[in-house]
């Protein structure tokens, strides 16, 4: 167990009261989990507690043996980078000028971007096909657009490790393949690690190496996707009972397909 | 835009405020409710024989002042700039949050009970007070920030504290008795005159320190203008840079009442104008261009006192509240516009 890159002993977050206690996630170089759950289940909690923008309220974190807490803060942000549902307030930036605020852990004392800094920066606003809008005001672009130009962001921050809470929530479906498309590619080339939350349980069952399910006080259930999306486990975890949707054919039809089978 | 034209833009709009500011600063110099030609000012900047008395107003009082009004427009404009940013609040300034009004019941306190003894204060002496009294009224509304969110409602209680502070000052000069008191008066409304070389030397040092601290931290204030949690992720320790942060903006707004009173409108507006005429944000850029914008704005409002209504001068908030109110009020609705977008 203590071999693996990333992995947690007896974690506990909240915000001031525990909410979730004895998370053990264990997760080798270059393997994606993905965190799934209802409304409120904790999962950004969870997320941003690994981020260090919580403060733990139990447990230890390590990141390649390393206590997360105690690792230098400068170092940490060359290995880790985020993308939170959060809104990054802006002021006359473009969204070139967001990308570009990934390469701060790399640049010197003023901040000035190299010529490298600055491939690095396209190649990142390339890869996520947000190059067209690159001169565009941040403010003015749409919540979609938005979140493609924040994981530009943390993929420029060359991070060994991503944290990503519901990154493809406003995609539409095209874009909601090619980011993931992306991760997978990362992650095979470079051995990138990845923790995210999302609601797509369909796209978590194929992307996902681990999945981990969030209800109540505890991890409701850890593991491949195979063992999560089997028999009814998604219905429990969802509440969703068939009879709430008796009346409605197609509802329980579509419940069969996306419980059972994911 | 492109980078490089941007880049162009940055620099002509920094080679703007320079050259806007020197010349100013000579305007300053030049001109004054006792008019001296041009020819017999270049004469005493160049050593020849004139006569002792303009020499006397234009080297120990016009060149002073001017020199003051300098470096603590620029301070100023500083301090809002900092508050703005560590408010993430458009509105904010060391005026509006009561900073400047703290700074001022310190210093008023201090006096009166230094001249009741005859005992006169030192001029690092009136720095130190302003700035515990600049602290305390940023501790007040430190406290006020935890329990409000809205940032409007921020700037009332901001404004309600400086009532306050001014309140208790004027009930301290009006029982005070000296006829010190009279310039005591002058100054809490604010004014640049009665500079001395030795003023200008202490402001002076205290402003290029902090300056020079502000500028080197452009890197991480960038980073925090993003919002605390992105800041944290790409390394910044957000707590200490907020420590840092309110101590120099403090600082700044401290070492201006000092010596100057208080003066409103500056440390709020001038950081806006200033962004716009850059088209940027980025702090590398803002944190000069706004010292020399509420360098020139400040020099242009005391020439304005000085002269409009020449002998009879102006109180320095008097034109800076001129210029600076309806600039607050274009960035109030324009705020509304743009989170209809």
């Amino acid at each position: 167990m203590r071999d693996c890159y990333f992995f947690t002993e007896k974690m506990c977050v909240g915000h001031g009261s525990p909410i979730i206690k004895d998370i053990e996630i264990m997760l080798p170089k270059g393997e994606i989990l993905t965190l799934i759950g209802a409304n409120g289940a904790g999962k950004s909690t969870v997320l941003k507690s690994i981020a260090g923008q919580l403060r733990l309220l139990g447990g230890t974190i390590y990141l390649e043996k390393e206590t997360l807490s105690e690792m230098d803060r400068k170092a940490l942000a060359r290995k880790m980078s985020v993308v939170f549902t959060e809104r990054l307030k802006t002021e006359l930036m473009t969204c070139e000028d967001v990308v570009a605020t990934g390469r701060y852990p790399y640049t010197g004392r003023f901040g000035r971007l190299s010529e490298e800094d600055r491939q690095i920066v396209r190649e990142a606003m390339d890869l996520i096909r947000v190059t067209e809008i690159r001169d565009t005001d941040f403010r003015k672009i749409s919540d979609g657009q938005r979140q493609r130009v924040m994981l530009a962001r943390a993929i420029c921050q060359e991070p060994e490790i991503l944290i990503l809470d519901e990154p493809i929530s406003y995609l539409d479906i095209r874009h909601k393949l090619e980011f993931l498309s992306v991760l997978q590619e990362m992650r095979e080339k470079k051995q990138l690690t990845v923790l995210m939350s999302m609601h797509e349980l369909e796209l978590a069952k194929i992307i996902s190496d681990k999945i981990l399910c969030l209800k109540g006080e505890y991890v409701l259930r850890y593991g491949t996707p195979e063992e999560i999306f089997e028999s009814d486990f998604i219905e429990q975890l969802f509440d969703i009972t068939e009879e709430r949707f008796a009346s409605n054919e197609k509802f329980l039809t579509y419940i069969r397909k996306v419980g059972r089978y994911g | 835009m492109p980078k490089d034209k941007r880049n162009i833009r940055y620099r002509s709009a920094l080679f703007l405020l320079t050259v806007g500011s020197i010349l100013f600063f000579f305007g300053n110099v030049i001109f004054g409710s006792i008019s001296i030609s041009i020819w017999d000012v270049i004469g005493i900047f160049t050593g020849q024989e004139a006569d002792i008395a303009y020499r006397r107003i234009i080297v120990d009082i016009r060149l002073p002042r001017a020199t003051a009004a300098f470096l603590l427009g620029g301070a100023l404009a500083l301090s809002g700039y900092l508050l703005q940013t560590f408010f993430h609040n458009p509105i904010a300034g060391p005026f509006v949050l009561g900073i400047s009004s703290g700074s001022k019941l310190a210093v008023s306190l201090v006096m009166v009970f230094l001249l009741g003894k005859s005992v006169s204060i030192s001029s690092s002496g009136l720095i130190v007070a302003a700035f515990v009294g600049a602290l305390s009224s940023m501790g007040f509304v430190l406290l006020m920030s935890r329990q409000v969110r809205s940032m409007s409602l921020l700037v009332v209680g901001g404004v309600m504290i400086g009532y306050i502070c001014t309140a208790v000052t004027d009930f301290v000069i009006t029982f005070a008795e000296d006829a010190d008191i009279v310039n005591l008066h002058n100054w809490s409304r604010g004014s640049f005159s009665g500079m001395s070389w030795e003023y200008v030397a202490m402001m002076a040092a205290v402003v290029a320190v902090t300056v020079w601290i502000v500028f080197f931290l452009s890197k991480p204030i960038s980073a925090y203008q993003l919002g605390e949690s992105y800041a944290e992720n790409i390394g910044v320790d957000v707590c200490r840079l907020r420590i840092l942060l309110i101590l120099l903006s403090s600082l700044l707004s401290a070492c201006v009442v000092a010596y100057a009173g208080p003066i409103s409108f500056v440390g709020i507006a001038v950081p806006h104008l200033v962004k716009l005429l850059l088209g940027t944000s980025e702090p590398i850029w803002m944190i000069p261009s706004c010292f020399l914008g509420g360098s020139m704005f400040c020099l242009i409002c005391d020439l304005i006192a000085r002269t409009v209504f020449a002998p009879t001068e102006l109180s320095i908030s008097t034109v800076t509240a001129v210029f600076g109110a309806p600039v607050v009020l274009w960035v109030l609705v324009r705020q509304k516009n743009e989170r209809q977008l």
